[in-house]
């Protein structure tokens, strides 16, 4: 995986959110060195931009209004978060881990640790999304898992089976109907559901 | 010595000249009004030596330039200072956000900064010795006094940058640690308008705090206060208490605006400490009887005095040798006997406590008599903590 973030430095979409003077032109001459392509923007956004890799953003007390804007309008996908700060104190730093930065660069801003930050973010961001990923799909999982056995106790206790038997009729009808076991089970949850119903439980 | 030697020596150091040094506060500008007192002093500072003598029979010449209020401009003249004028000693800075241009430069040219200016802490450098209270010695001595004398229920006023952010975040804290609430943090800009006053007030309307917390800086803090007359609040049941607001704003707004509101530092023109009176008559001789004294100026006038008295010691204003010297270093400061911690750079302070009269000036209302030791790095201060309580004299 590492060598493969520093190929894809090359190309990486930056996006600058930076007030518009001299360090903020050194630091996109030394990221275009690298080999990114940059883009700048000044005042902070209102929302995260489609074409973006990583954003490089200032943290800046006097827009902290807009930053907060920025981070509250979570389209779903947010890109790689390099946070620039002026200041150490526990409200920047706050901030700092509101926005979910995974790498800081401090002021005064210099060449050396652009790369390495750039990379260890990419990195941090990229096991992030493998994790949300891998555990949105143990969460779907955990859930179908759950069905089943609740279906298969439905079985059990409405028709006397045991266990293996209720699994396999399940399983049996699912077939039949071309349906997947999830959705057998759904079906019979649901069902025995609408069948429980007493007009005067209401 | 071949003549190109003797030529290579002199570019080198120069013994015989006069001590340059750098001197950066605005004369100009949103904070010109505090600042000025700071420039006063150190100039006093530097006349006081030159007239016994100078340093080791060389007197000091201050260079200095105005850089206005503007952080970019403080930057460029701090370069100036060290590359063309050639000095290694520096004192400046109110701001955070110029201390922040500078600090970059001194580093670079392995020079020091003498910062005398209370701030928001969370800093260090080897290049920096900071004079000014540290958020330890001053705001939970505030808080404690306010809580204990006003109530619990706070508003929260500042100028939007980074010292108003942080120091609320430490108040909010004692808030509610003592089960109080923040009613509301109104931001304004450095230079602000009408209606931002406009905004602050119908807000203090609303919600009747028992105190407002004001970290207003520069002119505005008298618009605020004055602001705060117009509309008729009693001070005495609503302070605005500040860890900024000084002589020099009071100065700004007048006795009227001025009087009931509360601030923590450890200075007021009013000390009446033999030191503290000599300084003031000596500050009030060269400036004139209105000139206001301001606990900045204080810190840049003992700043000076322990700086040069280390460039004394060691003979010589290389910066390395002149922090060697300072460490652990005590003087005789207007505000008590101050010292500048080694782990940290910063300096053992006296905190204290004043409210106006009707006439302008500050009364000390809590003065407990105790050295604070600076912690810059401290995230969480506990109101319960035994150095505020009015017992522990110095200790030697």
């Amino acid at each position: 995986m590492a060598i493969q973030i520093l190929r894809d430095l090359r190309g990486l979409r930056v996006h600058v959110v930076h007030p518009p003077d001299s360090e903020r032109t050194s630091l996109v001459e030394h990221l275009r060195r690298i080999g990114c392509m940059v883009e700048t923007q000044w005042p902070v956004p209102d929302c995260w931009s489609e074409g973006a890799d990583v954003v490089l953003l200032a943290i800046e007390h006097d827009v902290r209004g807009e930053i907060q804007r920025l981070l509250k309008s979570d389209g779903g996908h947010r890109p790689t978060l390099i946070a620039v700060v002026s200041y150490e104190d526990p409200s920047t730093l706050q901030l700092v881990l509101e926005a979910g930065a995974v790498a800081v660069i401090e002021r005064p801003i210099r060449p050396f640790g652009l790369l390495t930050n750039l990379t260890i973010a990419r990195s941090l961001w990229l096991e992030r999304r493998e994790a949300d990923k891998k555990m949105r799909k143990l969460e779907r999982k955990l859930a179908g898992i759950q069905r089943i056995q609740k279906a298969k106790s439905i079985l059990m206790d409405g028709q006397g089976l045991n266990e293996a038997d209720a699994y396999e009729s399940i399983r049996r009808q699912a077939m039949a109907k071309r349906l997947s076991m999830d959705d057998m089970a759904a079906a019979i949850i649901h069902a025995n559901e609408l069948l429980q119903y007493r007009p005067k439980d209401d | 010595m071949a003549g190109s030697d003797k030529a290579a020596m002199a570019l080198i150091e120069d013994n015989s000249g006069n001590w340059r040094v750098g001197v950066l506060f605005s004369q100009t500008g949103v904070t010109s009004g505090i600042e000025r007192t700071q420039l006063n002093a150190t100039l006093l500072a530097i006349e006081e030596i030159n007239a016994s003598g100078g340093v080791l029979g060389r007197p000091i010449e201050p260079v200095m330039y105005d850089p206005a209020s503007d952080p970019k401009k403080f930057r460029a003249f701090a370069e100036r200072l060290f590359q063309v004028d050639r000095i290694r000693l520096l004192f400046a800075c109110y701001m955070s956000s110029t201390r922040k241009a500078v600090l970059p430069v001194v580093e670079a040219h392995r020079g020091l900064l003498f910062y005398p200016t209370l701030y928001e802490g969370f800093e260090y450098s080897r290049h920096c010795i900071y004079t000014g209270a540290a958020p330890n010695q001053n705001s939970m001595q505030l808080a404690k006094f306010l809580l204990s004398a006003y109530g619990n229920r706070f508003l929260f006023v500042g100028s939007n940058y980074i010292y108003p952010y942080e120091s609320n975040r430490v108040m909010g804290d004692f808030v509610s640690q003592d089960k109080g609430k923040v009613l509301d943090e109104l931001y304004i800009p450095l230079y602000p308008q009408d209606k931002d006053f406009e905004r602050v007030i119908a807000r203090i309307k609303k919600t009747s705090p028992d105190v407002i917390f004001s970290t207003v800086v520069g002119s505005g803090t008298s618009t605020l206060y004055r602001a705060y007359r117009a509309a008729g609040f009693d001070p005495t049941r609503m302070p605005i208490a500040s860890l900024t607001t000084s002589e020099a704003e009071v100065a700004e707004m007048g006795a009227e605006a001025a009087e009931g509101h509360i601030t923590a530092a450890p200075f007021f023109e009013t000390l009446s400490s033999p030191t503290a009176r000599r300084f003031v008559a000596a500050f009030k001789e060269k400036y004139g009887a209105d000139a206001p004294v301001t606990a900045g100026a204080e810190a840049s006038y003992f700043q000076l005095h322990l700086a040069m008295r280390a460039v004394a010691k060691c003979g010589s204003d290389d910066p390395e040798q002149v922090l060697a010297n300072l460490r652990d270093s005590e003087f005789d400061a207007p505000q008590g006997r101050v010292r500048i911690d080694p782990e940290n750079n910063h300096t053992y302070l006296w905190p204290r406590i004043a409210r106006l009269d009707r006439n302008g000036r500050f009364q000390t209302v809590w003065n407990p008599g105790v050295r604070v030791k600076p912690d810059p790095y401290c995230v969480v201060q506990r109101l319960d903590d035994w150095s505020v309580d009015d017992l522990q004299l110095l200790h030697p």
